[in-house]
């Protein structure tokens, strides 16, 4: 986790969006706990209100719950929103990959050729 | 359930093993709580109608030097007895302070109170009789992680010979190695060089960790920007009196960094809290409730920091008749 002191985005929140991206990417598995507000707080050297505040923010977005005695754990994401996320980033992608054709002078029929032999290559990578 | 007035707090459990209630029937955990402190000296007055640490969090005490600080700090520790009105430890029914809360509550002072002629060695022995809960392993690892200890220190050196920076840090080595609850420390980064400040820090984050919610700080400071990075709640101490407090997200919501143009600073000056201006423009706090009245200017929004926050705090308590 990186976290930039003067971005203008808070730091709580920073923190929230690195564990937002890790728990809806799968990278934090339901049930799996977060670890806790003073022990994040040590380890990246800032305040245990920071760390508090960052997930008070996740379980305000039902991404994860406090539990009594144990600390905060992530939350069965939902994977109809999970797959909508993930949609939503490869049409993010392609509308760049686009742009960046527009600029460079290709037709669409190249890019399409393009996205077809990147396909091709990361099956053969795959099988 | 009497409300407290003004404090931008929250009111939610704050414990490692939390279990957070919602949005109803919240309660803070109080390492400690105290109603009505008075002391008189000349010319001056400590008036604190209440005061409450909130468990398992680091406290700063802000205030310039002769704000009252010290005094505050010594009536909660016990050192000094002679003032009016009432503290409650952990949550205890019972008022005042006895062996017992004494045995948890870990305090360094602005001096040293160690005897002069103690050598470290005697530093050592002298707690372990003072205190049961005192760790002499943990005691000599300290010392040695913090540079006053380990193969090749003379023991025998006497505590007048230390340097400031190593008495402070003979106070903490010895303070860290017992078992407490509260750790009240009287300026403990002013003799301190940065790179020992920010260990420093580290201590206090490591102390919090270990308690898992049951361990609390309260420092005192008259440079908060040192500890910024370690303060969850703060207390601003103004001749006496407590003029802000609150923790620190919530006070970086509370008030708000505002930068503009110099045509606009007369107007701005009527909405903000504190301001300095100059023929390049005008930078100051304006309270995050008036920010409406800077609306249509050029300005740019910045969240402040506690130092930034506690000068204008400080400042405008400083001034008569100044507005808030």
């Amino acid at each position: 986790m990186k976290l930039l002191q003067n971005s203008g985005v808070p730091i709580y929140q920073q923190i929230a969006e690195q564990l937002r991206a890790d728990i809806l990417a799968g990278k934090l598995k339901e049930g799996e706990y977060l670890p806790s507000i003073r022990g994040l707080a040590k380890d990246l050297r800032i305040s245990v209100i920071t760390t508090m505040k960052a997930y008070e923010q996740l379980e305000a977005e039902g991404l994860v719950t406090a539990a009594q005695g144990k600390g905060f754990y992530v939350n069965a994401q939902d994977s109809e929103m999970l797959k909508e996320q993930h949609l939503r980033r490869v049409e993010e992608a392609l509308a760049e990959a686009i742009r960046a054709a527009r600029i460079a002078g290709m037709t669409g029929k190249e890019l399409q050729e393009i996205l077809r032999t990147l396909l091709d290559m990361q099956d053969e990578k795959e099988s | 359930m009497s409300k407290k007035d003004v404090k931008t707090t929250k009111e939610i459990q704050f414990n490692d093993k939390t279990d957070r209630p919602g949005q109803t029937a919240q309660m803070w955990q109080k390492a400690l709580q105290a109603w009505n402190l008075k002391k008189n000296f000349k010319g001056f007055q400590l008036s604190v109608p209440g005061l409450e640490l909130p468990k398992g969090f680091a406290t700063a005490l802000i205030g310039e030097n002769g704000a009252g600080k010290t005094t505050l700090l010594n009536i909660l520790t016990g050192i000094r007895l002679d003032y009016k009105g009432e503290i409650s430890y952990f949550g205890r029914q019972e008022k005042g302070i006895d062996a017992s809360v004494q045995e948890r509550i870990g305090y360094t002072g602005p001096g040293s109170y160690f005897l002069p002629q103690w050598t470290i060695r005697q530093v050592e022995e002298i707690s372990g009789l003072l205190f049961d809960n005192f760790h002499k392993d943990r005691y000599r690892a300290l010392c040695e992680e913090l540079g006053i200890g380990g193969s090749g220190t003379d023991v025998s050196k006497q505590v007048k010979s230390l340097s400031d920076g190593n008495r402070m840090k003979l106070m903490l080595a010895a303070v860290l190695a017992r078992d407490t609850s509260l750790l009240i420390l009287d300026e403990p980064a002013s003799p301190l060089d940065p790179l020992m400040r920010d260990r420093l820090c580290d201590m206090i984050r490591n102390y919090l960790d270990q308690g898992g919610g049951e361990k609390t700080v309260f420092f005192s400071t008259h440079n908060i920007a040192d500890m910024e990075s370690v303060t969850d709640y703060a207390i601003i101490l103004e001749h006496g009196n407590i003029v802000e407090e609150g923790f620190v997200e919530e006070l970086k919501e509370k008030y708000i960094c505002v930068k503009g143009e110099a045509a606009d600073a007369e107007r701005a000056g009527e909405a903000m809290f504190s301001m300095h201006r100059s023929a390049y423009g005008f930078e100051g706090i304006c309270l995050a409730r008036n920010l409406e009245r800077l609306a249509g200017m050029d300005i740019t929004l910045e969240t402040p920091t506690l130092s930034q926050i506690a000068v204008a705090v400080m400042k405008a308590n400083t001034n008569l008749g100044k507005k808030a």
